[in-house]
């Protein structure tokens, strides 16, 4: 790429690379004004005691972040955060392939079963969020009356952040199960016609070749995943009182992040918050990248 | 492919995490402080834009601000941005210089307003208008709304809290309907009896800590205890008489009230209008509320108990407290239309519209003495609000307490104070560390 930048351009290829920058401009535009300078604004009002309507910022320095990073709260907040990970991420993928092969084969309603699965995705996550929480009430809740419980399903300290982590699992299942559906389709059909001649079972198929030829679609959704996960915050804030006895379990780090800077008004320990978290984030990309070589294969 | 992958990926947590953080940042245009010449004879072709947060309140204001119209020609658009919105908008409109014109103003909200000159000084207004004295309203409400010695806001109303009861059990289990003999002591034997009598099925009462203002500040005020010292620098949650009424709360909490998870899961008016509590305090302006829950012709309300300090047997001054909040009519600094804006809002607060407000049975009144009608209006609609009236005319009101940063300690203590409801014997631990807290941020304001 380097030295063929340095080749001077034809008059009909900077034309053209002029049409191309017109055209991606209002993507870029956008990018700009929503994604890169809010990104930019808040580092920088991570160094800043920040005052009210975005006025009178005070550069502190690294204050925010060393409050940040000694306080308890931010780093029980970063368990919880990881343990809903735990819950969502494997077995939202689990379950969403397992349905994904089920769903490849010619059945009856196959395409309503597809859209019964991915229903919840296309839900308002907030409007998910309340009906589990009527699903879950102690009191009154369809779960403790039709099976005869008595369970604290989101208010008992060592149950709270399953039933928060079901939740995530039920809401994102269909969209793996979308993804992995176009990922099996891409799997040449010579390869399990070959296995059947060589007389392998269906689940020695399913291991041998659906799992590893589908490996660049499970990457793709893990790493988008994780990091979704790790930014939990509406199914918590929907469904947590919090004067919830069982919260300090399972609050997430945006929601701490959410509380500081919109409840208590402090956009600098706020934004420093995020931007631990964004390093945490690239970290764990950062890693996935690299053990990418040892188990994703491409055809 | 790949590359393209790993980019995506970066730029994906870049871009989800960051933007979240960017909503609330304003940028740096200042309103110009308004200091408007009062003399001002009102452009009738200007258009006034209201913003209010409670829908129940929507048809009383615009009948009010109807009125204004009829008399000055000026039209005016009361709208209703929900309380969850309300501050987000309010705030993005002040930092962006496109505000209603004419707002409500809250006492965990203002300070921060008024210091920052977003708001309309109505001093000079004011002290033009002759049927406008403050000294006619609520003197900790209108001080709430006062910066620098400046009139920010008058106030629109004031609130009075009692006891909401569904009589259907109090006659299941016989005992007596609460009224004005009732001290604190009462509740807790009647609420304890109930939850006893009903072998746990039914609780006496239910609190939680988020039910401050209408639940147990009124019993630590009452048992001279405070939130916050008079001169607003140190908190008072430490203080022995504090200690003293929170301890009195753990006993209600152990024997009397609904357990804290069902509370928290359900609310305490949800679990009164399920049947499931007997009795909880609540503000007057939830009242109306309640009308439209089945059962509803059990409701009544009763006083506030009092605490009997001297022991004499019967409810002296100030022994009976309930803590007010008032809500006032401010006006924008940048609004383009500031005489009129201040026009309508001595209009709202004006003896005369003050009186029809609370005929309307929108609220009581921020103007001492001009809501007499208002309990009247509550009873026709299904609950008999006579209490508020009682309430309102002979026990003690205090000013809600606050600071600059009320919101910040305030939730503190809130999510705090949880391990105290599980665990009353922590009560006096868990209020020396909120008082802490509470007293670090005192000392930055």
């Amino acid at each position: 790429m380097a030295k063929e930048a340095k080749v001077k351009m034809s008059k009909a290829k900077k034309n053209e690379a002029m049409w191309g920058l017109i055209f991606v401009a209002p993507t870029m535009l956008g990018l700009i004004v929503l994604n890169f300078y809010p990104i930019v604004y808040t580092v920088y009002q991570s160094f800043c005691k920040t005052g009210d309507f975005g006025r009178g910022n005070t550069f502190i320095g690294l204050t925010n972040y060393q409050n940040v990073l000694t306080s308890s709260e931010f780093w029980s907040s970063l368990l919880n955060t990881l343990k809903y990970a735990i819950i969502e991420v494997p077995f939202g993928i689990g379950i969403g392939l397992v349905l994904a092969v089920l769903l490849n084969r010619k059945i009856k309603f196959q395409s309503g079963y597809r859209i019964i699965f991915f229903l919840p995705m296309v839900a308002a996550p907030a409007a998910v969020a309340m009906v589990w929480k009527f699903l879950y009430n102690q009191q009154f809740g369809l779960l403790n009356n039709l099976f005869g419980l008595n369970v604290a399903w989101i208010s008992d300290t060592n149950i709270a952040w399953i039933s928060i982590g079901i939740i995530g699992v039920w809401s994102i299942v269909g969209y793996n199960m979308i993804l992995f559906l176009s990922g099996l389709q891409e799997i040449p059909h010579d390869y399990y016609e070959a296995a059947e001649i060589d007389g392998a079972s269906g689940i020695r198929q399913f291991f041998s070749i659906t799992i590893p030829l589908l490996s660049p679609t499970t990457f793709f959704i893990l790493q988008t995943r994780i990091i979704g996960a790790l930014q939990v915050f509406d199914l918590i804030y929907m469904v947590m009182d919090n004067t919830n006895q069982a919260l300090s379990s399972v609050q997430s780090v945006v929601y701490i992040f959410y509380k500081y800077t919109f409840t208590n008004g402090d956009r600098g320990y706020g934004a420093a918050i995020v931007v631990c978290m964004l390093a945490i984030i690239m970290a764990i990309t950062f890693l996935l990248q690299k053990s990418e070589k040892k188990w994703v294969f491409y055809n | 492919m790949k590359q393209l992958k790993k980019l995506m990926a970066l730029l994906l947590a870049l871009a989800m995490v960051l933007a979240l953080a960017a909503c609330g940042s304003g940028d740096d245009s200042s309103g110009s402080s308004g200091s408007g010449s009062a003399d001002a004879t009102l452009d009738s072709s200007a258009e006034l834009e209201v913003w209010i947060w409670d829908s129940d309140q929507q048809d009383g204001i615009q009948e009010i601000c109807d009125l204004f119209t009829e008399d000055t020609g000026i039209a005016v658009k009361v709208n209703v941005v929900t309380w969850d919105n309300y501050w987000t908008l309010l705030e993005a409109g002040a930092s962006g210089g496109d505000m209603a014109d004419v707002f409500w103003m809250h006492i965990l909200e203002a300070d921060k307003y008024m210091s920052n000159d977003i708001l309309l000084d109505l001093t000079p207004y004011i002290a033009a208008d002759d049927g406008i004295d403050m000294a006619n309203y609520y003197e900790g409400a209108v001080e709430t709304f006062t910066y620098d010695g400046k009139y920010y806001g008058i106030p629109k109303d004031h609130d009075i809290n009692v006891i909401l009861y569904n009589k259907a059990i109090f006659d299941e289990y016989g005992f007596d309907y609460p009224d004005e003999t009732w001290t604190w002591d009462t509740f807790y034997e009647v609420a304890a009896g109930i939850t006893e009598a009903s072998g746990g099925s039914v609780y006496g009462s239910a609190m939680n800590t988020t039910n401050d203002q209408d639940s147990w500040w009124n019993i630590v005020y009452a048992m001279g205890g405070s939130i916050i010292s008079e001169d607003g620098t140190t908190s008072g949650l430490d203080s022995d008489e504090t200690k003293a009424a929170m301890e009195f709360v753990g006993k209600l909490i152990d024997d009397a009230l609904a357990p804290q998870s069902l509370v928290s899961e359900n609310g305490t008016s949800g679990l009164f209008s399920n049947n499931l509590v007997a009795m909880i305090c609540q503000g007057n302006y939830t009242l109306a509320g309640f009308t439209d829950y089945d059962g509803s012709e059990n409701y009544a309300t009763a006083v506030l108990p009092y605490y009997d300090a001297n022991g004499n047997g019967q409810c002296d001054d100030g022994e009976r407290v309930t803590i007010y909040n008032s809500l006032a009519w401010s006006a924008s600094a940048a609004t383009a239309h500031p005489n009129e804006a201040a026009a309508l809002v001595l209009w709202l607060s004006s003896y005369d519209m003050q009186v029809k407000q609370a005929e309307l049975g929108v609220t009581l009144a921020g103007y001492v003495g001009a809501d007499s009608a208002y309990a009247d209006a509550i009873s026709a609609k299904g609950i008999d609000a006579s209490a508020v009236q009682v309430m309102n005319d002979t026990a003690t009101l205090i000013s809600y307490p606050h600071s600059y940063n009320t919101t910040t300690w305030q939730n503190y203590y809130k999510e705090k104070l949880v391990a105290a409801w599980l665990d009353t014997s922590l009560m006096s631990s868990v209020l020396d560390d909120c008082a802490a807290y509470m007293n670090d941020i005192l000392a930055a304001e």
